[in-house]
């Protein structure tokens, strides 16, 4: 049986060749590939063969008739092209068929590249709500009621207690009231401001806040950390510095600069002429935090960096105004 | 806040250049966001003598003059009318650029170089007030005072040889709001002392409590009152000095009372109030809060509406004052004045920022009371002041201050442990090296053992509260830079599955789908957002009614996207966004935080044509069923096997033809096509199609775990059917009736044409479909197959009323 199949193989591959025109061809499938073709007829043969031999013929059988079919149409394609237009003579000039281009907005994009680099360093990430409470978004982060340090953040309220959280901070308290340290966490989310919309402020932008908790976290730690962090983002030439500055939730707290990497700190528009981008701020976490969550802040100790992504953006690809971010126009959208 | 070098040079023996003062404050916290020279334009002017004044040879209106610029006697040619030997001017040498040239139009500026003037060389320009940049005056040159100095720079001469400095202060350094503040933060940067200026006051012999009375009501609200009164003084304005000063850090001179106080509360941070002694009644002062309700007019004409909250400064019978933030009209300072009680108090920080969030007015004073003040510093601020006032008016200063003061300061101690600061901060400071430290911020070391250190707070630094403020000062002056960078850490271990996050896998998803991702405005106009149904989430202080709500539904704001784009000329639009939408429970109060729902959602957007014109390319306009695809072919790829596409005529808000779509029998979301009166008011001419679906019942029932299924082992049978059905038939129908009669054998149903035409009656439409069979036992037989069909085009015919086309 299997011999008469490679039979019917090479007689098909004869035929096939032999046919110089596509009648030629439609009596090479009638008589191998019909219902009632040579291929069929070996079907209807399968029947009889002992139960033992039927599935190695019938395998057989099928590549067979896979390899036929797709012989055929090649054969016939080959044949239906127009008189005279030979493979080489095909016009390679014309366009390639395209499909439409996908592209991530350069937010998400921005997002997902930082939290690369920290899940490396064992960051795993997290999320909180927008709409939030004067307790999360100010209180438990050690900003006292009728301190002058809420005026840092100009607040949209949605009533009396409940707010539009103007960072991610106050999801750090909403992770370590669930978790026990060892907390090493991302947080990316938007945020709001109730300022004016201009070129270079919007009412709400993106933040990405970072928490890590553990016994004997140092200051040292915050640093390497960061440093790591912004060698493997902005280039291992960056250099930084560390300014002493005022978060109500962190203490000490810190600035971080970096190198302009625009002009190569010759001075440049983007970094005021000072050859430095404050990049992010970034502090040893308040004990009064620990305090809210139930940690104790003699055995516990950890730092806490927060970053906008808009800024990162815009320095990165030098983007001149924050509200292309949310106009989605196609021709900025595809340049990312 | 503006601070001037020259000031701050009166205070401390500060020896650094400008940009390295600024550097090191900036890197122990106190940022100088910039500086600035102020005599900078007048670079290479001077202060010239005209020695010698002689016609020019070649011209009827110029003169040469010959100018003692101190090292040198200039020749310079000069157009100006009143110039005359003798006279003092302003020289602007080779390389000046002079601000104003007086021969351009628009009086551009112009830099000085050697010229030949009608044959006679020139070296130099003797200027005018015009061509200085100092007033609109062209006529003539502009003449110095006879006692300047000669070849002294003409910026020293305008008292201009300064450098401002433009700080930005944190939320909780209150105290660097002065001059003295910065000196202090110089003094531990530089180890040299602050020096406050000398007191000499010349009192007289009248006591000042033998004309005024201080009383406290509210010990609370105010701790201390000092007040001092002084006699005779005739109000005018400032000297030069104290004009030019005040003008240097950004405020404007008012008179020589109101300069004086303004000049002390800029040196020393502490705010002064001057009251018109005369309007004063009985010349008491009584510090208690106002009664509810009551109405107050303050010195900016304004009147306010009191609450029993806020801390009023009264006289004998009425208020005068609003404590630490304002004076009023009643008793303020006039030309008329010639009596002065001069108030220097402190106030409570949480009381006064009450106050003024209340009112709704903040000033110099408000701002320092509310980031608290030094209690030590009333006293020493008040004859400072007196002391000025004396020395510009000669006025008669009472004596004796009358101060009262409730709850003395007493000194904050706090316990400072060697270890804990090296614990947070990675470093191995000793115990002396610590207390060193500490001690050039002015922090008094009260006791020092080896594992710690007790440190008593001084009065101006109220920001110092526990131990964790003192790491922060020992890591401010051991510098953030010196503390190691240390690039190791141990990882524990997660112990936890890893998560895929869908959000992610939908995002690369869709971006290999070919789609364009957005992110778009959570916050919107109520009418736009309205469009999606309400409840909506609203802000109660909107920056503008175009961003005043929240989005209850993603479809309102990417219409405004959609116009956007079509606008430019793109009008092919593949978009998805992964972002939230807000709402409220269902008879929720804005009070309580639970009631808030917020949802993520996945937004679908197809419009305009499949591809954009081109050759070999299908370029007809999208339609439902290419988003329907696009659903399916999602829901597909994330195993979202079990989900059913429930086509329902309800009325949605935005979209017509309407298609559910349930997982696991649980909403999931919908897709349909935007009313046509829906895109009327965005102006969209073309169609939109969108789906919104709620990713977290996507990520709830994805399939992740999957068992393998083994390949068939025996052939595949093709068989094609069409049926003829009424039009009215949704295809579903028949689909559903094959699929119940095919049986385990049939593996795949796929609708490969739908026709309606000439070739079948009017009124009906036949729907033809691929059918594959196969068995995982055996080959099956012609016979089995079409016993099959049989059963499948009886099962149609019954459910569907359908005939096999023949």
């Amino acid at each position: 049986m299997l011999e008469k199949i490679e039979h019917v193989k090479v007689d098909f591959l004869q035929e096939l060749n032999a046919a110089n025109d596509l009648k030629a061809l439609e009596e090479v499938r009638i008589k191998f590939l019909s219902r009632k073709g040579l291929i069929a007829e070996l079907f209807e043969e399968l029947k009889s063969v002992p139960p033992s031999d039927k599935p190695a013929i019938g395998r057989a059988l099928n590549e067979l008739r896979g390899f036929a079919q797709s012989r055929f149409d090649a054969r016939k394609s080959e044949l239906e092209r127009p008189a005279g237009v030979a493979d080489s003579k095909i016009d390679l000039t014309l366009p390639g068929r395209s499909r439409p281009l996908g592209t991530q907005h350069p937010i998400t994009r921005t997002i997902d590249e930082i939290i690369r680099i920290f899940a490396r360093m064992g960051f795993s990430v997290a999320d909180g709500p927008e709409i939030e409470t004067d307790y999360y978004n100010f209180e438990a982060l050690n900003f006292p009621p009728d301190h002058p340090a809420r005026d840092m953040q100009d607040t949209f309220f949605i009533s009396k207690n409940v707010l539009l959280r103007t960072h991610t901070s106050p999801v750090q308290i909403r992770v370590m009231e669930k978790q026990k340290p060892p907390v090493r966490v991302l947080i990316p989310g938007r945020v709001y401001r109730n300022e004016a919309v201009s070129a270079r402020s919007h009412v709400h932008f993106h933040q990405m806040e970072g928490l890590y908790v553990d016994t004997k976290v140092t200051m040292s730690d915050l640093k390497g950390t960061l440093v790591s962090f912004v060698k493997q983002f902005y280039g291992s030439a960056t250099k930084y510095k560390f300014r002493p500055t005022f978060f109500p939730f962190t203490e000490p707290s810190a600035d971080m600069y970096i190198s302009c990497f625009i002009c190569n700190q010759k001075g440049c528009r983007m970094c005021k002429y000072v050859g430095w981008l404050e990049i992010l701020g970034s502090g040893m976490v308040h004990p009064h935090l620990y305090e809210a969550v139930g940690y104790d802040p003699e055995k516990y100790s950890g730092f806490a960096f927060g970053m906008g992504i808009e800024r990162i953006a815009i320095l990165r690809y030098g983007i001149d105004d924050i509200r292309l971010f949310y106009d989605n126009d196609l021709r900025f959208l595809r340049q990312f | 806040m503006k601070i001037s070098h020259k000031w701050l040079k009166q205070l401390i023996d500060v020896r650094l250049k400008p940009a390295e003062l600024a550097e090191q404050l900036s890197m122990v916290g106190l940022e100088i966001e910039g500086y600035e020279s102020l005599g900078s334009k007048y670079e290479k002017f001077v202060v010239g003598q005209v020695l010698e004044v002689a016609k020019h040879p070649n011209a009827d209106k110029l003169t040469l003059c010959k100018v003692n610029v101190g090292k040198e006697v200039l020749e310079i040619v000069c157009g100006a009318p009143n110039v005359a030997s003798g006279q003092k001017v302003a020289v602007a040498l080779v390389g000046a650029t002079i601000p104003h040239n007086q021969h351009d139009p628009e009086g551009k500026p112009f830099v000085i170089q050697k010229a030949t003037i009608r044959g006679i060389e020139s070296n130099g320009m003797i200027c005018s007030v015009y061509e200085l940049d100092m007033g609109t005056d062209k006529n003539g040159i502009l003449v110095l005072d006879p006692k300047a100095k000669v070849g002294s720079s003409l910026s020293s001469y305008l008292g201009l040889n300064d450098v401002i400095y433009e700080i930005e202060i944190t939320a909780n350094r209150g105290d660097w709001l002065s001059h003295l503040g910065v000196a202090r933060e110089a003094a531990a940067l530089t180890g040299k002392k602050v020096k406050l200026p000398a007191l000499r006051l010349k009192e007289s012999s009248v006591p000042t409590s033998s004309v005024a009375s201080v009383k406290i009501f509210d010990s609370k609200k105010c701790r201390r009152y000092s007040a001092r009164v002084l006699r005779g003084i005739k109000v005018g304005p400032s000297p030069k000095w104290l004009r030019d000063i005040l003008t240097a850090v950004g405020l404007r001179p008012i008179n020589n009372i109101v300069d004086v106080t303004n000049y002390v509360m800029l040196e020393l941070g502490q705010p002064l109030h001057a009251f018109d002694y005369d309007r004063l009644v009985d010349g008491r002062i009584e510090v208690k809060t106002a009664a509810e309700g009551q109405t107050f007019t303050t010195l900016d004409g304004k009147t306010h509406t009191l609450s029993s909250d806020v801390l009023m400064i009264c006289d004998a019978e009425r208020p005068v004052a609003i404590g630490g933030v304002m004076g009023g009209a009643n008793s303020e300072i006039s030309n008329s004045t010639t009596n002065v009680l001069l108030e220097s108090a402190n106030f409570d920080s949480t009381n006064i920022r009450r106050t003024v969030k209340s009112l709704g007015i903040s000033t110099d004073a408000s701002q320092r009371f509310e980031r608290s003040v030094d209690i030590e510093m009333t006293v020493y601020a008040v004859n400072r002041a007196a002391q000025l006032l004396q020395e510009i008016t000669g006025a008669e200063v009472l004596r004796g201050v009358i101060d009262v003061y409730l709850r003395k300061f007493k000194s904050r101690l706090i316990t400072l442990r060697v270890s804990k600061t090296n614990d947070i901060l990675g470093t191995n400071l000793g115990s002396a090296q610590i207390a060193s430290q500490l001690k050039r911020l002015g922090l008094a070391i009260k006791r020092q053992s080896k594992g710690s250190i007790l440190v008593g707070v001084p009065s101006f630094r109220n920001d110092l509260v526990e131990e964790i403020d003192l790491i922060e000062e020992v890591a401010r002056m051991f510098g953030y830079n010196n503390i190691e960078t240390k690039t190791t850490s141990v990882v524990e271990y997660s112990t936890t599955p890893v998560e895929e996050n869908i959000h992610d896998l939908l995002r690369a998803y869709f971006v290999g789908a070919g789609f364009n991702e957005i992110v778009a405005n959570t916050l919107q106009d109520a009418e736009t957002a309205r469009l999606a149904g309400e409840p909506l989430v609203e802000v109660l202080n909107p920056v503008s009614a175009e961003m005043a709500v929240m989005r209850s539904s993603m479809i309102p704001g990417v219409l405004q996207i959609v116009r956007r784009n079509i606008f430019q000329g793109n009008q092919d639009l593949r978009l998805f966004e992964l972002g939230r939408v807000y709402s409220m429970r269902e008879g929720g109060s804005t009070e309580k935080w639970e009631d808030f729902i917020e949802d993520d959602r996945l937004l679908i957007l197809l419009s305009g044509r499949l591809n954009p014109p081109q050759y070999g390319l299908d370029s007809r306009r999208v339609d439902i069923f290419d988003l329907k695809g696009e659903v399916e072919s999602m829901l597909a790829k994330f195993h979202l096997d079990k989900h059913r596409l429930i086509s329902y005529d309800s009325d949605k808000a935005l979209t017509v033809d309407n298609v559910a779509v349930e997982i696991q029998g649980t909403y999931a979301g919908f897709f349909g096509k935007v009313k046509k009166e829906i895109l009327q008011r965005f102006e969209i001419d073309s169609d939109v199609y969108v789906a919104e679906l709620r990713v977290g019942i996507l990520a709830a029932h994805r399939v992740t775990a999957r068992r393998f299924e083994p390949l068939p082992r025996f052939p595949i049978v093709d068989r094609d059917v069409a049926f003829v059905v009424d039009e009215g038939v949704p295809q579903e129908k028949v689909y559903r009736a094959i699929q119940e009669a095919g049986g385990a054998w049939l593996v795949e149903t796929r609708l490969f044409d739908v026709y309606t035409g000439q070739q079948i009656v009017s009124g009906k439409k036949s729907l033809a479909y691929s059918l594959k069979f196969q068995s995982i036992e055996r080959t099956l037989t012609d016979g089995e197959i079409n016993e099959q069909i049989a059963r499948i085009v009886e099962n149609v015919r019954t459910k569907c009323g359908g005939e096999l086309r023949r």
